[in-house]
């Protein structure tokens, strides 16, 4: 039998990893970047550079397909921002609540091409 | 540190007028009347008022603490039967100064809590009475702009020169250095597109800003995939200035990789405070 919550709790755990795993990933990238266009590394150096970063990419995508939670991580990326503003500005403002669950209700009007 | 308690939405008790210390405060009406709207509040709470001279308080009785549940539906009930409550007094009385969620007056030693509330108008009068000025005939609109990032990007791509030459390094080197060529390219792109995202909305902003009274910068939040929220505002806007703002956000909508959500009309729950 499918014990389902397991399952749910594991990738919400792998998933959270990952999405860290990307984030240093994003500051890694940064740091690389600016010691290369600081001009200090040798063109090797700047190889070895970029095949690391590569692998680690490559490796974070793998894991990803294999676990199937790819939308997991995108997801928890998002959350992250918005969890403590929702908390914070939900209660003080009953406005945004409404605009947020207003998809389609008669008072929002979209204009677009 | 105040006790917990817990309310559900399920309670459908109706809770006595009397010997109950809090008053759960809707909005201030610009009207000094005595009325009831009925058991339209929180857990079918009787709605009425409390008025000083030309102005009134619309409460219902609560106990002295807030409404709080770890139940994010139950909360959300809450909040919309609280702006329920406030539409209705702004459809009643046509003006209206709406409070935040669960702002609660509390009866203090020698007074009852009706006698708090108007005390507490009477104190606030004057900045009451100016707001609601201020406010007087309007309505609050959001008004937010997206940005289609794939003719984003296309706008930026032609015009930096230096993505043509990273593109042509990254096409002759060995792997590392190609993958770092790309993030470099992927950089340029980003930072590129932060500032015409920067530009777009500081354009925006102004030809928004000519037909409101008044005008908050809310923070731009996650669009869905494929758009970038570069401007979100709430504005103050009259009757008599509706029209353009109208004919003005149509433009922004049919210009080039622009859309545009034109919310409201609302009651000013943005324009409460002096800023």
């Amino acid at each position: 039998m499918l014990d389902i919550e397991d399952k749910s709790l594991k990738q919400g755990v792998l998933g959270l990893v990952i999405a860290l795993v990307e984030i240093i990933r994003d500051a890694l990238r940064l740091q690389a970047l600016r010691r290369v266009e600081g001009g200090s590394l040798t063109e090797a150096e700047v190889e070895r550079l970029g095949r690391a970063l590569m692998d680690l990419e490559t490796t974070i995508e793998e894991i990803k397909q294999e676990q199937g939670i790819a939308e997991t991580v995108r997801s928890v990326r998002e959350g992250m921002d918005n969890v403590v503003d929702d908390i914070l500005k939900l209660t003080a403002s009953p406005l945004e609540w409404v605009r947020r669950g207003e998809e389609g209700q008669e008072r929002c009007t979209t204009l677009s091409k | 540190m105040h006790d917990v308690v817990q309310i559900g939405p399920s309670s459908s008790q109706r809770r006595p007028l009397t010997g109950l210390a809090g008053r759960y405060v809707y909005c201030v009406a610009d009207a000094g009347v005595q009325a009831s709207l009925g058991n339209v509040g929180l857990e079918h709470s009787e709605v009425y008022t409390i008025p000083w001279q030309d102005i009134c308080a619309v409460v219902h009785n609560c106990p002295p603490q807030p409404y709080l549940s770890g139940d994010r539906d139950a909360v959300q009930a809450w909040v919309m039967t609280h702006q329920r409550t406030v539409e209705a007094a702004w459809a009643t009385w046509g003006t209206v100064l709406p409070l935040a969620f669960d702002t609660i007056i509390v009866a203090a030693a020698g007074g009852g809590a009706d006698q708090q509330v108007a005390d507490w108008l009477s104190r606030e009068y004057g900045s009451l009475k100016a707001r609601i000025q201020r406010v007087k005939g309007a309505a609050e609109y959001g008004v937010q702009v997206f940005w289609d990032t794939a003719s984003a990007a296309r706008e930026v791509t032609l015009s930096s020169l230096d993505a043509g030459k990273l593109r042509a390094q990254a096409s002759s080197a060995s792997p590392g250095m190609a993958y770092m060529y790309r993030l470099q390219l992927e950089h340029l792109l980003r930072n590129a597109m932060e500032a015409k995202g920067a530009e777009l909305s500081r354009g925006l902003y102004d030809r928004i800003r000519a037909h409101a009274a008044e005008v908050r910068v809310e923070k731009a939040k996650q669009a869905e995939p494929g758009l970038r929220m570069v401007l979100s505002l709430s504005c103050l806007v009259h009757p008599d200035r509706y029209a353009q703002l109208g004919q003005e956000l149509d433009k922004i909508g049919r210009e080039q990789g622009l859309r545009v959500r034109f919310t409201g009309p609302w009651p000013p729950y943005s324009f409460v405070r002096d800023c």
